[in-house]
């Protein structure tokens, strides 16, 4: 007998568990999870993400809200559905993140602090609502430039072989943004959107 | 149509592996006329093809040598080799079978002198040994076959081995103008031990198993281990014939799996250990990583696993991993999230055992009466009737050869009751 006895102050508290079940879409698959580990095996960029899916699931379950909800895993993931793909429960691995997601921006927890990549995200978003598309050199610049006059130069000149060799390769335009036609149309999807969410 | 008793009291058995072996002779053995049908040459099954038996390490061969000397002895048996049943069809006391009649081109004459392999110069993939091997397309099975008797490979037909092969058997024992033929056989009642197959590993995409001939699945591995396998049961690469020291072993390739089947096959996690202490058994430095969701070890094998599990060259990792491919050097390589700590890995090892699950074999017949097929394809007597068909081994459900020969024997009694005490 040389183990500690283990404290037993902590409660298993499932709340956080049960509320994610009922309000999160794919929440009520998410207790099939085996906890096999394919859906973080299998995810592209797996080894950017601080706990990955399995591990998040777990966490949910454990009750750990503040982790989960400020956890990079949510940002990080591309939507690339790998993971869903290959769930040997077939539980919707990516809707859940998302939908996580969805919550920690509503709740708070998406704010530059705590989201290593917000400052690309709000970039991103912008271009897409602003052309209807992302423009490479603009996206990059309005990120790179988030982080003060200072770092943004710094990351703009680290950069600037890659740009002209991708200007030479024919990657990237040179000129005006290219546009969709008809943003006023994207604008009403933009807000038709934003209503729907609003709603929940 | 209302019967006044059974008409039929003829027990026929399906399938002429362990289970079906099993169910033939407890019931021959009380009285019971038995007809068992085997689509192989020989009898035996996946058993046959086993090198030993978990947890106790003893041989198949011995357990099924007592069962053939049963059958010889016992007039009351009837063995059909190279019947393949396609569809089982009546009620109780009538049942009518069909079955293919394969050509074996050889007669029961046969002494199994060898001569017709000898001068044999086709070849076809090893059938007794998943094909790791080429073998003459006449040939004996396997070296424990029953009946003892030889087969020739339909690739002879038309060739020059034909006439060579006639002409060197001196038993007349050679008859090429055998055909395919469909036949039909009435039972009484009928015990289904139809059995499995490996899950084929090349459905499971990520696992590259095509890839590398270093990755290979479970009843490969009992082939390499085996005296009479391809390796001469030396475990190596299939790829060069190096020794494999550095062995990974795959769970749940297939199985607990809604994209493959989804049930649990019970038996790969032990199967498993005895691989690994195949590979612990060949080589002092030999190191062995067991990849596993949960080991499965049910009732009294948690005493083996914990047999095996006390050895330090051998490691447990809790993952299921999410891919298996071969790398620029050659090797195979696996990949996944370790579960206990989420650390990633990517790992190359000598060979890759992928422990696929069983597959019901009756997912090919077409059942009717008064049996059911479950969504998985297991066959199952309906629960409302007292019909006369019955299934056993793994036909019925995944299960080890001790609860097959089990279910077997159980089989037998229900099979008895069926066509009707005397």
């Amino acid at each position: 007998m040389t183990a500690a006895i283990p404290e037993s102050s902590r409660t298993y508290d499932l709340s956080f568990a049960r509320w994610v079940r009922e309000n999160v879409k794919g929440g009520d698959k998410m207790n099939l999870c085996m906890q096999c580990g394919v859906c973080a095996g299998s995810c592209p960029i797996g080894g950017e993400m601080d706990n990955g899916p399995r591990k998040t699931f777990m966490m949910v379950r454990a009750g750990m809200k503040d982790e989960v909800l400020s956890s990079t895993t949510l940002w990080n993931c591309t939507s690339c559905y790998r993971c869903y793909v290959r769930c040997p429960r077939g539980i919707p691995v990516t809707s859940i993140i998302q939908g996580l997601a969805a919550v920690a921006a509503k709740e708070g927890y998406a704010d530059k602090e705590k989201v290593a990549n917000y400052y690309f995200s709000r970039a991103f978003w912008w271009s897409a609502r602003t052309f209807g598309k992302t423009d490479e050199r603009l996206v990059t610049m309005k990120y790179f430039f988030s982080f003060g006059l200072a770092e943004g130069i710094k990351r703009s000149l680290a950069n600037l072989k890659i740009a002209l060799g991708m200007i030479k390769a024919g990657r990237m335009h040179v000129g005006m943004p290219h546009t969709i036609r008809n943003k006023s149309q994207l604008k009403a999807i933009v807000a038709k959107a934003a209503e729907l969410e609003q709603k929940g | 149509m209302a019967q006044d008793g059974p008409q039929s009291q003829t027990i026929a058995v399906i399938g002429g592996g362990i289970a079906g072996v099993t169910a033939a002779l407890e019931a021959a053995e009380t009285g019971y006329d038995v007809i068992l049908i085997e689509k192989e040459p020989a009898l035996g099954g996946r058993v046959s093809r086993l090198n030993r038996y978990f947890p106790k390490f003893c041989h198949p061969t011995c357990g099924l040598e007592i069962n053939y000397q049963r059958i010889k002895k016992n007039p009351r048996v009837k063995v059909l080799t190279m019947h393949e049943v396609t569809a089982v069809d009546g009620e109780k006391g009538a049942y009518t079978i069909t079955a293919k009649k394969l050509p074996r081109f050889v007669n029961e004459k046969c002494t199994a002198c060898g001569e017709c392999a000898r001068v044999c110069e086709t070849e076809i993939d090893d059938p007794y040994n998943y094909g790791l091997n080429k073998v003459k397309a006449a040939r004996l099975p396997h070296e424990h076959a029953f009946p003892m008797r030889y087969v020739i490979d339909a690739a002879v037909k038309g060739s020059g081995d034909e006439a060579k092969i006639a002409e060197a058997c001196k038993y007349g024992a050679v008859d090429f103008s055998e055909e395919e033929e469909e036949v039909t056989l009435n039972a009484g009642a009928i015990i289904w031990a139809t059995g499995w197959r490996p899950y084929d590993a090349n459905r499971l995409e990520t696992y590259h198993y095509a890839d590398s001939p270093d990755i290979i699945n479970n009843v490969e591995m009992e082939r390499l281990a085996n005296h009479d396998g391809p390796t001469e049961g030396k475990v190596v690469r299939p790829s060069d014939g190096e020794p494999a020291k550095k062995v990974a072993l795959i769970q749940c390739a297939g199985s607990r799996d809604v994209n493959h089947l989804p049930y649990c096959s019970m038996i790969c996690c032990l199967a498993s250990l005895k691989h690994a202490a195949y590979v612990l058994e060949q080589y002092e430095d030999a190191e062995v990583h067991m990849y596993y969701i949960d080991i499965r070890a049910h009732d009294k094998m948690q005493t083996f696993y914990e047999r095996i599990k006390v050895d330090p060259r051998i490691k447990f990792i809790k993952s299921k991993p999410a891919e298996i491919h071969a790398g620029a050097d050659g090797r195979p390589y696996v990949k996944g999230e370790r579960t206990i700590d989420r650390e990633l890995y990517e790992e190359s090892y000598d060979l890759v055992v992928l422990a696929t699950g069983m597959e019901p074999a009756a997912r090919d017949i077409s059942t009717g009466g008064d049996v059911v097929k479950d969504e998985d394809g297991f066959v199952l007597a309906i629960e409302s009737g007292d019909g006369g068909q019955i299934s056993c081994g793994v036909a019925s459900g995944p299960f080890d050869v001790a609860l097959s020969t089990q279910s077997g024997t159980a089989a037998a009694l229900k099979a008895i009751q069926a066509v009707g005490a005397r």
